[in-house]
């Protein structure tokens, strides 16, 4: 019975993913690749919702919603499986995870797709690859940004660096330290952390034994919250400047509000902090369509897919001539104005955003502007 | 009458011609489906089946729950990847050279984690993994850290690009074709029977004269040799070679292809590979969901195929469509005897904590002899035996056996110089037939190609021990007396010059004893010397001419039964009372 209850499931579910098949739109098709399981699902599930709202918002094309996982495998499968449909994929909005974009890209030049991102990972535009385009601050404008404020406006000189042994960690690192090292800062201690680590006690006790005056993270999200949960509950309060994972409400979500007194994060963006009008309403907008806060990943992701539609009503859609007009115009965006650098780093603005204490929503306590563009 | 087609007899074996329809639809697959997508999905499914095939030698052949696999394959990975980008090398050179990176880090770390059994062995081997991953992702300046490297090149083989697409599915799928059949030749014939045998009775497998720990060390190494080669693949399909490649979810793919397919089967192998693959990206449009219906999927699959998917086939052609039992095979020569020697042992001890099991036995069996040992329980009789056999370790004393001290020596070895047992609990393989478990234990004689030569030899001791109606039978469906003959049939396989028997009348009847009695009567007038460990006298009685009783380790009296059974020592130590005529004791 239960043989034949399992062969009978079987067929039938043969048989429909034999039926199933990507439907071939008569319009352009915006297939949205992000990791929506795994160590970074919050944040690809905010690309995905900044993506999905404003196709929504336009309506003018078809897309596809498609979970890369954590694996570069993975993500190139579903590469190949949005490009079934030359005729009307032009453009691929990729995942944030670098290690996958930076598996993608060889395949991007091969079909001639342009790859939107907004993954920070540095090597990404160092790589001379003309169809990337990264609509996030980057390494060489966040980390910039991250260690000027822990020593241009909290005046700390000893910084202990914590950081992920993923590639969005080493990469920063690298930044963080030549930055801190220029503005006459050297690092104290670092460590790397493997994102499956939960108790970093242990780290924090070597971190303190070597009389740091500020903790700087660069962390993905959870890791983030329990660092923070475990620092304060040793009795550290050091103020922290952490990654942009802190930016996110879904991190401060995991920590009480006492806990996020004098942590401060570097990001590209804090749609909750407000700032604007339009700002306010896309905040309000996202709310009521997902039923939780945006963060810069979304807003970032968002302001990326805006750019793509105001280019697809103008002409381009995809292939060479969509590459050389997002390499060529500027766009105005909610969270800042996008222009390519020639590299493909679209964003260069990036904010300092910190918690009172009082509340989960941070103030936005610095502006750089035009980072990397300056050096 | 008219000999049969053999194409359509090979065609009505097994579930072969569900195999060959499986074959011609995964070739013919691409042509309908056609597009990149699909090509790449056969692809990569093709680079997990050879991962997944080499990953059966250790995993689904030696019967080892090795968690090293996702490393070798990682490793090769690395290796093909840090030659290509860094070196400018074709295929030509990284792939060799990946598989000789990952199969020569096997021998390094199989030494000392071949030892260890059951889950340390897991544990270990998993351990490898993280040393591996590690490395990669701090070791910046060569591997790249946890970026990795990137943009790898398309696969170069002697200059000529193998582009992805056709090209690369076609090389990919010739290499596991060519795997395939490698693996097939490698475990399949008498060796898959003998693999069988070590897998679910290694103490039997050792007693048949197979060294378990060389043929696993030997499975480990082709595990990653498979390993190293489907990573040298994978890393030009991806083109990007980072740490995630040595994470444990590749390694946990790999143990689901195993596990789902089969562990055993190539065929299983490949089917595996190809479903587990294409089952993802099915669900993949379920968003985040798709985990669990993945998840879902692949434990109805278990469930309902707890043998894999191979298995499941086979179990369905058995039950609907059962193969009529082949005649028996025609019998060959009786196995050659060994040459007549003389059991020596001299102090012999054994000491279980404070416990003397074996203290200071002094025993001589001449060739041709036929010695009972008995004794109260604890007396020392299977420790003993254990001993003569190689499968307990003396402390002191000396096993003289043709010119030789055997003493302390593996059982393997002590079994090829012409010592055969059997064991008190049956160590039969219940799943395969009475005449492949005789015919498995002279794989170290035969070898793998010589099936048909030990299945003659397996014959004929069969129908010496009247079992030859029971020759396709599978043991476990045998009665104990016969399944006893089996064990006896399996362990006169190498013509042994002495064979040691631990309490052969256990749990049978009063017609299979006499039986049994008979048979080994049999045995020992043809010249094999017999030395059995029993608690029935009066079964002893029947064929031995010497009665050895043991007490807390030691000889407390040695001579004719009759003799023994009058002894006061052994009145008092074992027997309790005098027996009756023809009673038993035990």
């Amino acid at each position: 019975m239960k043989l034949r209850i399992f062969i009978t499931a079987f067929a039938a579910f043969l048989s429909l993913m034999l039926l199933q098949g990507d439907a071939l739109a008569e319009v352009p098709n915006f297939p949205v690749l992000v990791p929506l399981t795994g160590f970074l699902s919050l944040e690809g599930t905010s690309q995905r919702n900044g993506a999905v709202m404003a196709l929504d918002e336009d309506k003018s094309v078809a897309y596809g919603v498609f979970d890369t996982a954590t694996s570069p495998e993975v993500a190139v499968n579903a590469m190949e499986r949005a490009l079934r449909d030359r005729i009307h994929t032009g453009v691929i909005i990729g995942p944030i995870l670098g290690t996958q974009m930076l598996a993608m890209l060889p395949l991007a030049e091969e079909y001639q797709v342009p790859l939107v991102t907004i993954s920070g990972t540095a090597k990404l535009t160092e790589m001379g690859n003309p169809w990337i385009f990264r609509f996030f601050p980057g390494d060489a404008v966040t980390k910039v940004a991250h260690a000027r404020y822990a020593v241009e406006e909290l005046g700390r000189r000893r910084p202990a660096i914590l950081y992920q042994t993923t590639a969005y960690g080493q990469s920063g690192r690298g930044h963080l330290e030549t930055t801190f090292r220029s503005l006459g800062a050297v690092p104290v201690y670092q460590e790397g952390l493997d994102v499956s680590v939960r108790d970093v006690t242990a780290a924090l006790a070597k971190a303190m034994a070597a009389k740091p005056d500020v903790l700087v993270l660069h962390l993905h999200s959870g890791p983030t919250a329990l660092l923070v949960r475990q620092a304060r509950a040793q009795g550290i309060d050091l103020p922290i400047v952490a990654g942009s994972a802190m930016h996110q409400p879904t991190t401060a979500a995991l920590l009480e509000p006492s806990e996020l007194r004098d942590v401060c994060a570097e990001t590209g963006s804090s749609p909750i902090s407000g700032g604007s009008p339009e700002m306010e309403r896309f905040t309000a907008d996202y709310r009521e369509k997902f039923g939780s806060d945006p963060d810069a990943f979304a807003l970032a992701q968002y302001d990326a897919t805006r750019m793509l539609l105001v280019a697809r009503h103008t002409g381009p859609t995809g292939g060479a001539p969509l590459r050389d007009w997002l390499a060529s115009h500027e766009f105005r965006g909610l969270a800042m104005t996008y222009k390519s650098d020639g590299k493909g780093n679209m964003a260069h603005d990036a904010v300092i955003v910190c918690y009172d204490g009082s509340t989960r929503t941070p103030h936005i306590a610095m502006r750089y502007k035009g980072v990397d563009l300056a050096r | 009458m008219t000999a049969r087609n053999p194409v359509r007899a090979w065609l009505g074996r097994d579930i072969n011609v569900l195999l060959l329809a499986g074959a011609i639809g995964l070739a013919a697959w691409p042509f309908f489906a056609g597009d990149a997508y699909s090509l790449r999905l056969l692809t990569v499914a093709g680079i997990y089946a050879l991962a997944a095939i080499g990953y059966q030698f250790v995993f689904g052949h030696a019967g080892a729950l090795s968690l090293a696999q996702g490393a070798f394959f990682g490793f090769g990975a690395y290796v093909a990847g840090i030659l290509s980008v860094r070196m400018g090398a074709g295929f030509e050179v990284t792939f060799p050279a990946a598989i000789a990176a990952s199969t020569v880090l096997a021998a390094l770390v199989a030494l000392p984690v071949l030892r260890l059994q059951s889950h340390y062995f897991a544990l270990a081997t998993l351990g490898i993994g993280q040393v591996v991953l590690l490395v990669a992702v701090n070791w910046e300046s060569v591997t790249g850290g946890a970026n990795g490297i990137p943009n790898v090149p398309a696969l170069s083989l002697l200059g000529a690009t193998v582009g992805r697409g056709w090209p690369m599915l076609l090389l990919v799928w010739s290499l596991v074709a060519i795997g395939a059949l490698i693996a097939r030749r490698l475990t399949g014939g008498l060796t898959g029977a003998a693999l069988r045998l070590m897998r679910e009775q290694p103490m039997a497998a050792e007693a048949a004269g197979i060294d378990i720990r060389g043929v696993r060390f030997a499975a480990f190494l082709l595990s990653a040799l498979y390993g190293g080669a489907a990573g040298a693949l994978q890393v030009h399909t991806v083109r990007v070679v980072s740490p995630e490649v040595l994470e444990f979810p590749v390694m946990v793919m790999l143990l689901a292809i195993a596990v789902i397919g089969g562990r055993t089967s190539v065929a299983g192998a490949i089917l595996g590979a190809v479903l587990l693959v294409h089952l993802p990206e099915w669900f993949r449009p379920l968003e985040r969901y798709y985990l669990m219906a993945y998840g879902l999927a692949l434990l109805a699959m278990i469930v309902a195929a707890p043998w894999g998917l191979i298995g499941l086939l086979r179990h369905v052609r058995q039950r609907w469509l059962p193969e009529p039992e082949p005649p028996p095979p025609v019998a060959g020569p009786m196995p050659v005897g060994r040459p007549p020697a003389r059991l020596e042992i001299t102090g012999l001890t054994r000491r279980f904590g404070g416990i003397r099991a074996v203290d200071g036995i002094d025993l001589v069996v001449t060739p041709g002899e036929s010695v009972g040992i008995v004794g109260a329980n604890g007396s020392g009789k299977t420790t003993l035996l254990n001993m003569i056999a190689g499968a307990e370790k003396p402390d002191s004393g000396r096993i003289g056996w043709a010119q030789a001290d055997i003493a302390g020596l593996p059982p393997y070895r002590i079994a090829r110089a012409g010592i055969a047992r059997t064991f008190q609990t049956l160590k039969l393989v219940d799943g395969t037939t009475a005449l492949d478990n005789v015919a498995a234990a002279s794989w170290h004689e035969f070898g793998g190609p010589g099936r048909d030569a030990a299945r003659a030899a397996a014959m004929a001791l069969l129908q010496k021990l009247d079992l030859a109606e029971t020759a396709w039978k599978p043991c476990g469906a045998l009665p104990p007396g016969l399944r006893r003959r089996v064990e006896i049939a399996r362990a006169l396989i190498g013509g042994p010059a002495l064979l040691l028997l631990d309490e052969p009348a256990a749990g049978l009847t009063a017609a299979e004893r006499d039986s049994l009695a008979g048979t080994l009567a049999a045995l020992n007038n043809d010249g094999t010397t017999v030395v059995v460990v029993e608690h029935d006298l009066a079964f002893l009685e029947k064929f031995v001419a010497r009665i050895v009783c043991l007490d807390q380790g030691r000889i407390i009296a040695d001579g004719a039964p009759a003799d023994v059974r009058a002894d006061p020592g052994v009145v008092a130590a074992w027997l309790g009372q005098p027996l009756d005529e023809g009673g038993g004791h035990g």
